[in-house]
C-alpha cells in the first residue's frame, strides 16, 4: 500500500522581531504554509500515512492523520489570531 | 578630581577630542557603523541560539514518550533525498554525541537530563547575547546623538552637569572667621579696582548696595542658589573693604551674570521639554535638558564645582542633541557607586563596607524610628559647621581645636592604631555619622546623585579625622561613627544648635549638661553597649 509521507512540519515558535512589519510580514508566511498543510491533509485519502518530521532532522515518525489535521488547524488559526492582533494594534497606533 | 571614563571608550573619545580637536564626521559615521554590525551580529547570533533551544525542546520532548512504545514506523532516511518505511526499535537506549565523535549510551531519561544540561548553556548564551546588543544599542544611540551634534554644530561642545536643587547647599555665603583676611580675588576684579577713581566710588557704591539689594531679593525668591560661575563679566565697580562683602559682591555678580548668560545663551532643550515653563528642580532623569528660564542652575561648562571630588564615582555619559542650538551640549549625570573603603576597628581588625549600604541602613533606621532622632546632632552643612561643633572642653570653658587632625590625647589610646569602640557599634554609628551630615540633603537616592555622595563624602571626610569620641583620636584617617550623644563628653555638640566658635571666649548657652570628663575608650564602649 503506497504510503503517501505528507509531512506537515511542526509549527515552530514566532520569532518575536522588534519590527512589527518584520513580524508581520513572517507570520503572513507562515499562514500561507499553514493554509497548504491544512488543505493537504484534508485532501488525502483515509487510507494515507501521515508522517511528522523530527525536528532539525531526517527522521520522520508515523502520525495519526486525524489527529494531525486537527493540530494543524488549530495552529493555522492561532498564527491568524496573532495577526489579526497585530493588524489592530497597528490601526490603533495609525488612528493616535 | 579627574573624570572617570565611561566604559565604551568610543564615545569618550571622541567628547574629548572635542575639546581639543573637532568631532570628525566620518570617524563618528564609522563608529556608528561598527556599532551596528555589532548590534546586527548579535540579532543573528541570538536567533541562532534560539533555532537551537527550540530544537533541543522539540527533542526533548520526543525523548520523554519515547520509551512508551516498543517500536515505531518511520521513515527512514537513505542518505539525504530517499526514504524507506522502517521500524525504529530498541527505544529506550539512545546514543548521545558528545563531541569529538564521542558517543555515550544512555537511556532516554538520561538523555533528557544531557538534553536539559545542553539547554542551560544556550540559555546563558542567549542572555549574554542580549546584554551585549543591549549596550551596543545604546551605544549607537549616542553616537547617534554626537553625530548630530556635530552636524548641528561646529566643534565645540558643551558638557553639562545638571545639580539637583534639593542637594545644594542651602547654606549662606561663606562668611570667613577672620573678618578682616581678603579673599583672593580674581585678576579682573583687582584691575576693575586699580582703574576707577576716587570721585566715582561714592556713585558706585549707592549703585553697588542697590544693586545687592535687589540680587538679594531676587534671590531670596529663588532660593539660595551657590553658583560659582566665572565673575569676570559683571563687576562691581567700587571696592569693598572686607571680605565678606567682597564674597557676597562676588557672589552676587555671579548671580546677576548667570542671569544674563541666561537670557543669552539658547535654549539647550530636549524635545519634549519645553523652555520657559519648566522650572529647575525638575531634572526628571538623566535624559532632561537644561531650562531656559529666568533662573538657570547650569553652571558654565568648565565651572562644575562639586563634581570629580570622590573616588569611585561613575559618570553615566549621556548626550542630548541640541536641537536649535549653538552649542551642542552633553548632559550627564553622575552615578555613584558604592565605596569601598578599609576601615580601622578596634583590635587591628579591618572593615571593609561600602557606602550604599551603610546609607541603606541608616535609612531603614531612621525610618524604622530606632535610630538617632536627628534633632540630637547638630546641622554640619559647611566645613565651618565642623569647627563648631568639634570643640574641646578644657576646665568648663569650650576651646576649639587648632587643628582638627591633630591628635587629641594620646595618653588615652591603648593599642598602636588607637582606633575606638567596639565593631559592634561601629554600624550604629556610622548611620549616625551620616545623618549628621546629611540630613537635610534628601539622602533619599544615595544613588542618583554624586552631590549626595560628594556631600557625604566632603563631611564625612573632614569629620573623619574628628574624634568625635571622647577617646584619643589617631592620626590615621578613619572612619568614625559618631556616638550617640548620650555617650559625648559634650553634649552639647549634640545639639543641633551649633555652638559659636569659642576662639572668642563665648560661653554657649545653650549648653545643657556639660560633662567635662573625658572618658576612656573602654568605659565608653561600655556605656553604649548598656544602651
Amino acid at each position: 500500500m503506497p504510503s503517501r509521507g505528507a509531512r506537515p512540519e511542526d509549527g515552530s515558535g514566532l520569532v518575536p522581531t522588534d519590527n512589527s512589519t518584520q513580524h508581520k510580514e513572517d507570520l503572513s508566511s507562515k499562514i500561507k504554509e499553514q493554509k497548504i498543510v491544512v488543505d493537504e491533509l484534508s485532501n488525502l485519502k483515509k487510507n494515507r500515512k501521515v508522517y511528522r518530521q523530527q525536528q532539525n532532522s531526517d527522521i520522520f515518525f508515523l502520525a495519526d492523520r486525524t489527529e494531525m489535521l486537527s493540530e494543524s488547524k488549530n495552529t493555522l488559526d492561532e498564527l491568524r489570531k496573532e495577526y489579526q492582533e497585530i493588524e489592530n494594534s497597528e490601526k490603533t497606533k495609525i488612528k493616535k | 578630581p579627574a573624570m572617570e571614563a565611561p566604559p565604551d571608550p568610543g564615545p569618550h573619545a571622541s567628547a574629548s577630542a572635542s575639546a581639543a580637536a573637532p568631532l570628525r564626521a566620518p570617524e563618528v559615521a564609522r563608529l556608528r557603523e561598527e556599532q551596528e554590525k555589532v548590534v546586527t551580529n548579535c540579532q543573528e547570533k541570538i536567533q541562532h541560539w534560539k533555532k537551537v533551544d527550540n530544537d533541543y525542546n522539540a527533542l526533548e520532548e520526543r525523548l520523554s514518550t519515547l520509551p512508551d512504545k516498543l517500536s515505531y514506523n518511520i521513515m527512514v532516511p537513505f542518505g539525504p533525498f530517499a526514504f524507506m518505511p522502517g521500524k525504529l526499535v530498541h527505544t529506550n537506549e539512545v546514543t548521545v554525541l558528545l563531541g569529538d565523535n564521542w558517543f555515550a549510551k544512555c537511556s532516554a531519561k538520561q538523555a533528557v537530563g544531557l538534553v536539559e544540561h545542553r539547554k542551560e548553556h544556550v540559555r546563558k548564551t542567549i542572555d549574554d547575547l542580549k546584554k551585549v546588543m543591549k549596550n551596543f544599542e545604546s551605544r549607537v544611540e549616542f553616537t547617534e546623538d554626537l553625530q548630530k551634534m556635530s552636524d548641528a554644530a561646529g566643534d565645540i561642545v558643551d558638557i553639562r552637569e545638571e545639580i539637583k536643587t534639593d542637594f545644594e547647599f542651602k547654606a549662606k555665603h561663606r562668611i570667613a572667621h577672620k573678618p578682616h583676611s581678603k579673599p583672593k580675588t580674581s585678576g579682573i576684579f583687582e584691575a576693575e579696582f586699580s582703574n576707577d577713581l576716587k570721585s566715582k566710588d561714592l556713585l558706585a557704591d549707592k549703585e553697588l548696595w542697590d544693586r545687592l539689594e535687589e540680587l538679594e531679593r531676587q534671590e531670596e525668591l529663588l532660593g539660595e542658589i551657590d553658583i560659582d560661575s566665572k565673575p569676570d563679566t559683571l563687576i562691581a565697580n567700587g571696592e569693598d573693604t572686607s571680605s565678606e562683602e567682597e564674597k557676597e559682591d562676588q557672589n552676587i555678580n555671579v548671580n546677576m551674570m548667570n542671569q544674563v548668560m541666561d537670557s543669552l545663551t539658547p535654549s539647550n532643550c530636549y524635545q519634549n521639554v519645553t523652555n520657559s515653563e519648566l522650572f529647575n528642580g525638575q531634572v526628571n532623569s538623566q535624559w532632561n535638558c537644561s531650562i531656559n528660564g529666568s533662573n538657570s542652575y547650569h553652571n558654565n561648562e568648565d565651572e562644575e564645582e562639586d563634581d570629580d571630588d570622590g573616588g569611585d564615582n561613575e559618570n553615566d555619559h549621556d548626550t542630548l542633541g541640541a536641537e536649535d542650538n549653538s552649542i551642542p551640549t552633553i548632559y550627564f549625570s553622575h552615578t555613584v557607586e558604592p565605596k569601598r573603603v578599609r576601615i580601622n576597628t578596634g583590635k587591628n581588625t579591618t572593615l571593609k563596607f561600602s557606602e550604599k549600604k551603610e546609607e541603606a541602613k541608616r535609612k531603614r533606621k531612621n525610618s524604622s524610628g530606632s535610630g538617632h532622632s536627628p534633632q540630637e546632632l547638630p546641622m554640619i552643612r559647611t566645613p565651618a559647621d565642623i569647627y563648631r561643633v568639634f570643640v574641646d572642653i578644657v576646665n568648663g570653658e569650650y576651646v576649639p581645636r587648632k587643628s582638627i587632625l591633630k591628635s587629641r590625647s594620646r595618653e588615652n589610646s591603648v593599642c598602636s592604631d588607637t582606633s575606638e569602640s567596639s565593631a559592634a557599634d561601629f554600624d550604629d554609628r556610622r548611620g549616625v555619622l551620616r545623618s549628621i551630615s546629611c540630613e537635610e540633603a534628601t539622602c533619599s537616592d544615595a544613588n542618583e546623585s554624586i552631590l549626595d555622595e560628594e556631600q557625604q563624602e566632603n563631611h564625612q571626610k573632614k569629620l573623619f579625622p574628628l574624634s568625635v569620641t571622647p577617646e584619643a583620636f589617631s592620626g590615621t584617617v578613619i572612619e568614625k561613627e559618631f556616638l550617640s550623644p548620650s555617650l559625648t563628653p559634650h553634649p552639647a555638640m549634640a545639639h543641633p544648635v551649633l555652638p559659636t566658635i569659642p576662639e572668642r571666649k563665648e560661653v554657649l548657652s545653650e549648653v545643657s549638661e556639660g560633662t567635662t570628663k573625658r572618658v576612656s575608650k573602654f568605659k565608653a564602649a561600655r556605656l553604649q553597649q548598656k544602651n
